[in-house]
């Protein structure tokens, strides 16, 4: 038990606002380095944007779960033990499939499948959290 | 694992949320717990037996 802190709600506000500030910049990043005429240097500062912005993130999230008791914990704990597996699921399922078939980079790349990992994770939060409800 | 928690809190005319407040957990937490559908840590175990004024076993019993 014993959080660090009683739940606080401003914490969770700025961790989901630094989680939507990271995914736009992944975006806008995204977006810039389809530009080809583009400088190295300049591709290479654009692709590296949100690795800040995720960290700072990664610092929030973690003091967000440290304010969170043991029941939250314990969700959040079993949403990663869903997502992780699903994660694992689909690369291997992606990799099996590259070798029999040719799967468009621009679709199956991990530039892209990542997403879903993410997804995974935030689709297994709420499915966990009503087996307690 | 069955358990006390409904009838002592209505003894003492506390919401849930009154309880969570003095447990230091959320409200959620009160109703899983008091629902079975979570059973406590032994330090949550022993802060509600404080909480009550009481002892662990006069809380929970297993089930069976």
């Amino acid at each position: 038990m014993t959080p660090e802190t009683i739940d606080s709600p401003n914490l969770r506000r700025n961790t989901i606002a630094l989680g939507i500030t990271w995914f736009v910049a992944y975006w806008c990043a995204r977006a810039v380095l389809e530009n080809p005429d583009l400088a190295v240097g300049l591709k290479v500062a654009a692709a590296l944007i949100p690795v800040p912005i995720f960290a700072l993130f990664l610092v929030l999230f973690i003091r967000l779960i440290r304010t969170m008791d043991e029941l939250e914990r314990r969700i959040q704990l079993e949403a990663l033990a869903i997502a992780y597996p699903l994660a694992v699921l689909l690369l291997m399922t992606l990799g099996l499939l590259q070798r029999a078939v040719h799967l468009k980079f621009e679709d199956w790349s991990y530039a892209h499948v990542w997403v879903y990992v993410v997804m995974f994770y935030f689709l297994s939060i709420p499915w966990v959290a009503r087996r307690y409800q | 694992m069955k358990n006390r928690l409904k009838v002592l809190r209505a003894e003492r005319d506390w919401s849930q949320a009154d309880l969570a407040e003095r447990l230091e957990v959320s409200r959620q937490t009160v109703n899983a717990i008091e629902t079975g559908r979570y059973d406590p840590s032994l330090p949550l175990a022993f802060r509600l037996a404080e909480v009550f004024e009481t002892t662990i076993e006069a809380i929970f019993e297993p089930d069976g």
